[in-house]
């Protein structure tokens, strides 16, 4: 059968059973001007029923009483209640203070590193694409998982990580590290960052091979070393593709409580909790769905609050 | 001067052997660790002696875990959970993705930022409302319903990385279907599609493994072991019958297995597409 090139113009003539066939309608219907509309129909519905529904829904409800546990409170409108009530709340505060101890620490752990183990890589010595695929298997292991090896590790009484130290000397005696209040923050942070850190290195490789080897070699003439090197042409190089790396992480870290919330539960006390994790715990545990709302209402505020002001300063600095 | 400058670069190939082998340990040890927790007998685990090098080997942890816990069943759940995710992924994500990377059409930027800056969108701030919907409409607790909850975050992501796969298929080849009379559709499955093969795997696996790892919607929108994910039960089987560390041990090794296996599978081409997503997003 010779294929023609059917036009609005030129149409096909149809038997009764192909003016039914709906893969020639389909066929058919691809070559209509909303064509590309159509096909992005199934996702944009999809994507409007569970993100921007819930989305304005949860805005919504940070302005109403809303506890499954008591309905006789109803669902009334409380206006700007439960926001008064954060301001008042010291649970908030600490919490706030914790998500940004939780967040810029993690991301400077993580951006190092990163770095670090990118700039390694990207020396293409023989052997190391093997090693390449070993660090990056981190990133991609559940939480729930990476937490509990890390709390075997770090175990108070059958923790190998206490027995090294204790052995190299470097510790005096097993340490209960997720129960002290002032080593349990930072032992979640080390966890956070072996589990996220391959994502900076993921990006930083991939923007280190766009840079143009001449600069190197023009530094290399102009007697620059390797520090110089990195200070002068790798990191301004890298800037978009670092600032678009940390803002995607600080999505993440500030969004997700999941590996605080395997390997501390927000304690011991309130030392490890962050707003995410209150946020959830308010609505899984309490039930109260409108402080909750509020909670995270905030949380969001805070978050594009934060990538406005470091993409225009980001672009700032590229002028 | 030639002789300092290959003695630095003999200098710099230590260090970076050293550092890269350093992290690898980093990376590969918990795992390495867990697993040998996982074949160690009781009394070598729960010891006043660290045991490195376990002389004695059992299954026991394995099979204990499998016959006599509900993991079989949260592992089925969790294949099924996350099947659904990438079939709802794919029957709407690619057409979506093929639709941004072929056509030049009023509000194709803006759609495209929007379907960027839904990921922003904290996940407790869907999570409640969707409790509740989804509990008016009979799909809480349900596998399709937590599937349905992970498009939220994973078809934002399907359709971008899927872009850039999308973007580096020639569209030469396209334009000779069309002159030779195949429609747009036939020219996207039978052509577009087939050469974005790799990409399209790749962007399906990245998708499953998100799926089979997500804990914090499924603690939330699961109650009964009709539909609970395996993170869910692991979590809760640790809390409620203080599980031993020998079979928790066992737990995550059955279920990171697949995530391992199917990361070295396809490591390359997915870890192309998450780098060609980030760099132009």
């Amino acid at each position: 059968m010779s294929r023609v090139l059917y036009t609005a113009a030129n149409p096909p003539a149809r038997s009764a059973w192909e003016a039914i066939n709906p893969m020639r309608m389909i066929g058919e219907l691809s070559e209509t001007r909303y064509w590309m509309y159509l096909l992005l129909l199934p996702s944009a519905l999809l994507i409007t029923a569970v993100v921007l529904y819930p989305t304005l829904y949860g805005i919504q409800l940070s302005f109403r009483e809303m506890r499954l546990n008591r309905p006789a409170l109803g669902t009334d409108w409380v206006l700007f209640k439960h926001y008064a009530r954060m301001l008042a709340d010291p649970i908030f505060w600490t919490a706030l203070r914790n998500t940004a101890v939780w967040v810029t620490s993690s991301i400077a752990l993580e951006f190092t590193v990163g770095l670090i183990a990118a700039l390694a890589l990207n020396r293409n010595l023989p052997g190391t694409k093997v090693l390449a695929v070993l660090i990056l298997v981190p990133y991609f292991l559940p939480n729930v998982v990476a937490g509990h090896m890390w709390a075997l590790m770090l175990d108070p009484r059958l923790g190998v990580i206490n027995d090294l130290l204790v052995k190299t000397g470097l510790l005096t005696g097993y340490k209960a590290w997720f129960a002290d209040p002032s080593t349990a923050m930072a032992a979640a942070i080390i966890v956070e960052a072996w589990h996220s850190f391959p994502f900076f290195t993921l990006l930083i490789m991939a923007g280190l091979k766009g840079i143009p080897t001449d600069l190197y070699k023009a530094a290399d003439i102009d007697g620059a070393g390797p520090f110089a090197q990195l200070r002068l042409i790798t990191l301004p190089m890298l800037k978009t593709i670092i600032a678009a790396a940390v803002i995607l992480r600080v999505i993440g870290l500030v969004n997700s409580p999941d590996l605080l919330l395997i390997l501390t539960n927000g304690g011991p006390g309130r030392a490890t909790q962050v707003l995410s994790l209150y946020a959830f715990q308010t609505a899984y545990k309490d039930f109260n769905f409108g402080y909750a709302g509020a909670l995270s209402v905030v949380m969001f505020i805070l978050l594009m609050g934060f990538a406005w002001a470091y993409i225009r300063l980001s672009k700032v600095n590229q002028d | 001067m030639t002789q300092t400058r290959s003695g630095s670069k003999l200098v710099w190939d230590t260090v970076s052997y050293a550092v890269l082998i350093l992290l690898a340990i980093v990376c590969v040890g918990p795992i390495v660790w867990t697993f040998l927790t996982s074949i160690k007998v009781e009394e070598d685990i729960v010891t006043r002696s660290m045991v490195y090098f376990p002389t004695r080997f059992t299954f026991e942890n394995y099979v204990k875990l499998w016959s006599q816990s509900s993991y079989p069943t949260l592992v089925t759940n969790s294949l099924i959970v996350t099947s659904m995710t990438v079939l709802i992924c794919l029957f709407t994500g690619t057409v979506a993705s093929y639709s941004f990377s072929r056509f030049n059409f009023a509000g194709r930027t803006q759609l495209m930022l929007a379907y960027l800056i839904v990921r922003m969108f904290p996940a407790v701030l869907m999570i409640i409302p969707l409790f509740i919907v989804m509990r008016q409409v009979g799909l809480l607790d349900s596998t399709f319903g937590l599937a349905v909850a992970y498009t939220s975050f994973l078809l934002p992501l399907f359709v971008w990385m899927l872009k850039g796969f999308f973007d580096s298929a020639p569209k030469e080849l396209e334009s000779a279907a069309r002159i030779d009379g195949s429609t747009r559709i036939g020219a996207m499955f039978r052509i577009v599609i087939p050469i974005a093969r790799n990409g399209l795997v790749a962007t399906c696996v990245f998708v499953a493994i998100a799926a089979w790892n997500e804990y914090l919607f499924a603690l939330m929108l699961t109650t009964s072991q009709g539909s609970r994910t395996w993170p869910v039960g692991l979590q809760l089987m640790v809390g409620e019958f203080q599980l031993p560390w020998g079979m928790l041990a066992a737990g995550g090794m059955i279920s990171i297995l697949p995530v391992i296996i199917l990361f070295a599978i396809v490591q390359r081409v997915m870890v192309a597409g998450i780098t060609a997503g980030a760099v132009k997003g």
